[in-house]
């Protein structure tokens, strides 16, 4: 039997679907683009068979991620697409699992699934769009939606604070936490390509900004809202270092800190923490990388699961385990 | 038939348990037919009134009897509602001229302190049920001997075994299977210590002794339900298991959390059950054999993805272990209420199939049909079984892996190979609707695309009618066409007299009691026959309509006062037939006996 691989270099066009129907200067484009050039090179520079990657997605207009791609793909449900990404991860290490969802996805209904797989630690990257709103429900308030947000579910200006993913995955073990915005292709796409070579539980959380639901107020017109983004919202860490090191540390810390915010710093953790309680006092969210800590063990390691022989490629004839079987049954008279 | 009922009653945490089972085995390496089940187990971990039946017998057994015809007392909650909340005491089911054992200590210790015996109401018993009454301070001399406690049920095993004339080896063999170095040999001092009390206080019961004669000891095994469907899995090549504790399934997480790693599989304690099955889903898409196990409240929790499983045509098996509901309802007790939500759950048409075994050797090889028919037809299969089934130890004759044959379906592997005939399409439409699945990985395949929106052939998202009924039409219709007429479906097993007018239905544990009503309305000379389900959907409407046909009256009996069995028989098979179609229904959480069933019969005919 002829096994056909597929002819490599891969390119734009084998990994392109019909498209999303995604409203025009959706920040979710940015996303994608910046997602398939990395595709492109992590299969044609550093040789990862196109037939291990594996996209996941939720529910949303982010997670319509798989429509614009032509790759190996599970389009579930909303919130669970951490949880099935777990599954495949899990019975399978050589693949290569990347989550596309979005803020209501997953930080709103699949909550608990994103803070038990930064815990577990997960071989896997998760890209959010993160965009503050339920864009394909018609623009109401997500859980990232800022105090004061006013949407068709929040007319008097949202009253509950947000959640902010950065602190919760570094809190709970992530191993690559990261901010990138859908305008800056190249450095989101930096980012992408960090998170997936990194092993253990990424995420990438992306500001991708709804054109058509998120609106504030002096900002009208295509393209406003990456204005309002860029000019009141965003603070990258590189310049929150620069700026607040000296309010946010003490002398003494300041001692043993290096002269540049750095991600794998052993107390970056703590550090990215306290830079994103100061942005947020000034009303700013922090983007950037702000940690990578691949000590952890990832949840197929910490449980044994070997990457050469995957349970998802198992033997399971009844011939091959037979003598395993009769013991055990053995055990139980 | 002669069998034998015994009843160890204590508190939980005090070793009866163990005693028992301990008890139970012994009896089965004699060559008995053994049936152990949790008699009295409430839902908290120390201190509550608990006991534990066990009943023995020269023939295959698969259920309780009514009643006990010993009953080990540990402390007064054997014999005594000591709460007042109307708690029936075991002794209540102690048969008049049965034998009452009972630690006669003065004081007892924990879990048991301040639930003293009292003498004047064991002598009342004695009197007023004309019991055979023998008291030995078990826990005075579990003290004074061993400086431990709990071996005072040990020494309470070693005096039933002299009544019953068990031979101390028989019992030894088994302690040495479970104890090792310092508490084997307590225990074993313990054993020898009650046989020889008993001995030398005279003990003398009749009609305890073992048939020994008429038993034909045999390789037979004593195994749980829940044991037997884990160990049935794995041999039906399940290597992924996701799953939340959860009573009563948590033994089938427990026995895959063992052994799966030891033979290159994995085993995931979830979060939460709606994590466990969509890591199921995740785990079947990469292509293992995937499972979970759960019961009532966690199988809601699995509803949507069960949805997504129909929707995307993707194989899992889900394994419903009932217990008394509605919500938390009674976590240790038997039910039979979620047989609508397996039908019924999970939004949306899909084809779904629904198996339930009769006791664990037809689980242990149903789960080898469970996973073949999940990647035959990609959808969703469902074992269900209720709380007697999962949790007790049942008699089986040598169960036998070389009997499974394993059908992935259409299945493209790596180690299937594949020739290229054009880009994969997940849900290539097909002559007979299924397309066939494709495992990541395997080289020159990289658009496998599984979606829970309607979707074309390539797996991309569509609304558009003609590719909407295409898709309905593929995975619904046709799917459930040919599901139906797949012979590997479970046929129903049919016991008794093929004349008779009586006939009863039920599932899962209802068929051991229902066995012997047969047998013991025949002996009557009143013939009837059983309909045991162990294919609950696609429903096997013409079987249960012939058999419904035959009948002049039908009980159907379940766990379930919104008789959800009967309800399926009457949509799907017969129709309402209020006069011929009856029920009888248990729904206090205790387990149906024989007598349950005749006296409702005989109720339903006043």
């Amino acid at each position: 039997m002829t096994i056909e691989t597929i002819a490599r270099p891969i390119d734009q066009a084998d990994i392109t679907g019909p498209g999303a129907w995604w409203c025009s200067g959706c920040g979710d484009f940015g996303v994608t683009a910046a997602f398939k050039e990395v595709l492109l090179e992590v299969v044609n520079q550093l040789g990862i068979p196109l037939e291990r990657v594996f996209v996941v997605s939720g529910i949303g207009c982010s997670s319509k991620e798989p429509e614009m791609l032509r790759v190996n793909a599970y389009h579930g449900q909303h919130g669970r697409s951490i949880p099935v990404a777990m599954g495949l991860a899990l019975a399978n290490p050589q693949l290569v699992i990347v989550d596309f969802g979005g803020d209501g996805d997953t930080y709103g209904i699949g909550m608990e699934h994103f803070v038990h797989a930064c815990i577990k630690n997960v071989n896997m990257t998760l890209v959010v769009m993160n965009n503050q709103v339920y864009g394909l429900t018609k623009g109401q308030a997500s859980p990232t939606g800022h105090l004061g947000l006013k949407t068709s579910s929040t007319p008097y200006g949202k009253a509950i604070r947000p959640v902010n993913p950065l602190k919760l995955a570094i809190a709970a073990g992530a191993a690559f936490v990261a901010r990138g915005v859908s305008w800056k292709k190249k450095e989101l796409a930096q980012l992408m390509r960090q998170a997936i070579l990194t092993k253990g539980f990424a995420l990438v959380d992306v500001f991708s900004p709804c054109v058509t639901y998120h609106r504030e107020p002096g900002y009208r017109g295509s393209g406003a809202i990456v204005d309002w983004y860029r000019l009141n919202y965003v603070l990258d860490i590189k310049e929150a270092w620069e700026r607040m090191r000296d309010q946010v540390f003490t002398e003494e810390e300041r001692k043993r800190l290096p002269a540049d915010y750095d991600p794998t710093d052993p107390e970056a953790a703590l550090m990215a923490l306290r830079l994103i309680e100061a942005a947020a006092k000034m009303g700013r969210e922090v983007t950037g990388l702000l940690l990578i800590d691949e000590s952890a063990p990832t949840m197929a390691e910490a449980l044994g699961i070997s990457a050469e022989r995957p349970p998802a490629l198992a033997d399971i004839s009844v011939e091959s385990n037979l003598a395993t079987y009769r013991q055990w049954l053995q055990e139980l008279t | 038939m002669w069998s034998l009922q015994v009843c160890g009653a204590g508190r939980a945490g005090d070793g009866t348990n163990t005693s028992v089972q301990l008890l139970g085995q012994a009896l089965k390496d004699m060559g008995a037919w053994v049936f152990v089940w949790r008699d009295e187990v409430y839902s908290n971990i120390q201190t509550r009134d608990s006991a534990f039946g066990l009943r023995a017998a020269d023939a295959p057994i698969y259920g309780p009897d009514d009643l006990f015809d010993v009953l080990i007392a540990f402390d007064a909650g054997a014999l005594e509602d000591w709460t007042h909340e109307g708690r029936v005491p075991p002794v209540e089911r102690l048969r008049a001229g049965g034998v009452l054992i009972y630690d006669s200590s003065p004081r007892l210790e924990y879990p048991n302190t301040g639930h003293e015996i009292r003498e004047d109401l064991v002598a009342h018993l004695q009197e007023a049920r004309a019991l055979h009454v023998f008291g030995a301070p078990f826990g005075q001399m579990a003290k004074d001997q061993f400086k431990n406690y709990i071996v005072r049920s040990t020494i309470a095993v070693g005096a039933l075994a002299y009544l019953m004339a068990i031979p101390l080896s028989v019992l030894e063999g088994r302690f040495r299977r479970l104890f090792q170095n310092e508490l084997l040999a307590i225990n074993l001092e313990a054993l020898y210590l009650g046989h020889r009390y008993a001995q030398e206080n005279g003990w003398r019961a009749p009609d305890l002794a073992l048939p020994v004669g008429t038993l034909k000891a045999g390789e037979r095994q004593l195994i749980m339900g829940n044991e037997a469907v884990a160990l049935g899995s794995i041999v039906a090549g399940c290597r992924f298991y996701a799953g939340y504790p959860i009573t009563p399934a948590s033994e089938v997480l427990e026995y895959m959390a063992e052994k799966l790693p030891k033979i290159g599989g994995v085993v995931v304690q979830a979060d939460s059950e709606m994590a466990a099955v969509h890591h199921v889903i995740g785990a079947s898409v990469a292509g293992c054999r995937a499972m979970t196990a759960t019961a009532g409240p966690g199988f809601s929790l699995m509803q949507e993805a069960i949805s997504a499983a129909g929707m995307a045509e993707t194989p899992i098996v889900i394994v419903v272990s009932q217990r008394g509901g509605p919500a938390t309802g009674l976590p240790t007790k038997v039910g039979q209420e979620d047989l609508n939500e397996t039908i019924f759950g999970g939004h949306g048409d899909f084809a779904r199939i629904v198996l339930s075994p009769t006791d664990p050797e037809d689980a242990f090889y149903l789960m080898g049909t469970a996973f073949n028919l999940a990647e035959r037809y990609q959808c969703p299969v469902f074992v269900i079984y209720d709380q007697v089934f999962a949790q007790s130890y049942f008699t089986t004759p040598p169960l036998d892996p070389a009997r499974f044959t394993i059908d992935r379906g259409q299945l493209i592997a790596p180690w299937t190979g594949h020739r290229s005939n054009g880009a994969y399409h997940r849900y290539r439409l097909t002559r007979d609707g299924i397309s066939p699945r494709a495992v990541p990985g395997t080289p020159g395949i990289t658009t496998i695309y599984y979606n829970s929106n309607e979707h074309n052939e390539e797996g991309y998202i569509t609304e558009e009618i003609a590719m909407r009924r295409a898709m309905v039409e593929k995975r619904v219709l046709k799917r459930i066409a040919l599901i139906r007429r797949d012979p590997e479906l479970p046929p129903p097993r049919v016991v008794g007299h093929p004349e008779a007018s009586i006939g009863l239905i039920g599932y899962s544990s209802i068929w051991g009691p229902a066995v012997e009503v047969v047998q013991r309305l025949l002996a009557q000379g009143r013939p009837a026959k059983l309909m045991a389900l162990r294919t609950l959907w696609p429903f096997p409407s013409r079987e249960v309509r012939k058999f419904v046909e035959s009948c002049r009256v039908v009980y159907v009996v379940e766990h379930s006062a919104g008789a959800q069995l009967r309800g399926l028989v009457q949509r799907e098979a017969t129709g309402p037939m209020p006069r011929k179609l009856r029920s009888i229904v248990r729904y206090d959480g205790r387990p149906i006996t024989p007598g349950y069933i005749i006296a409702a019969m005989k109720e339903g005919k006043a």
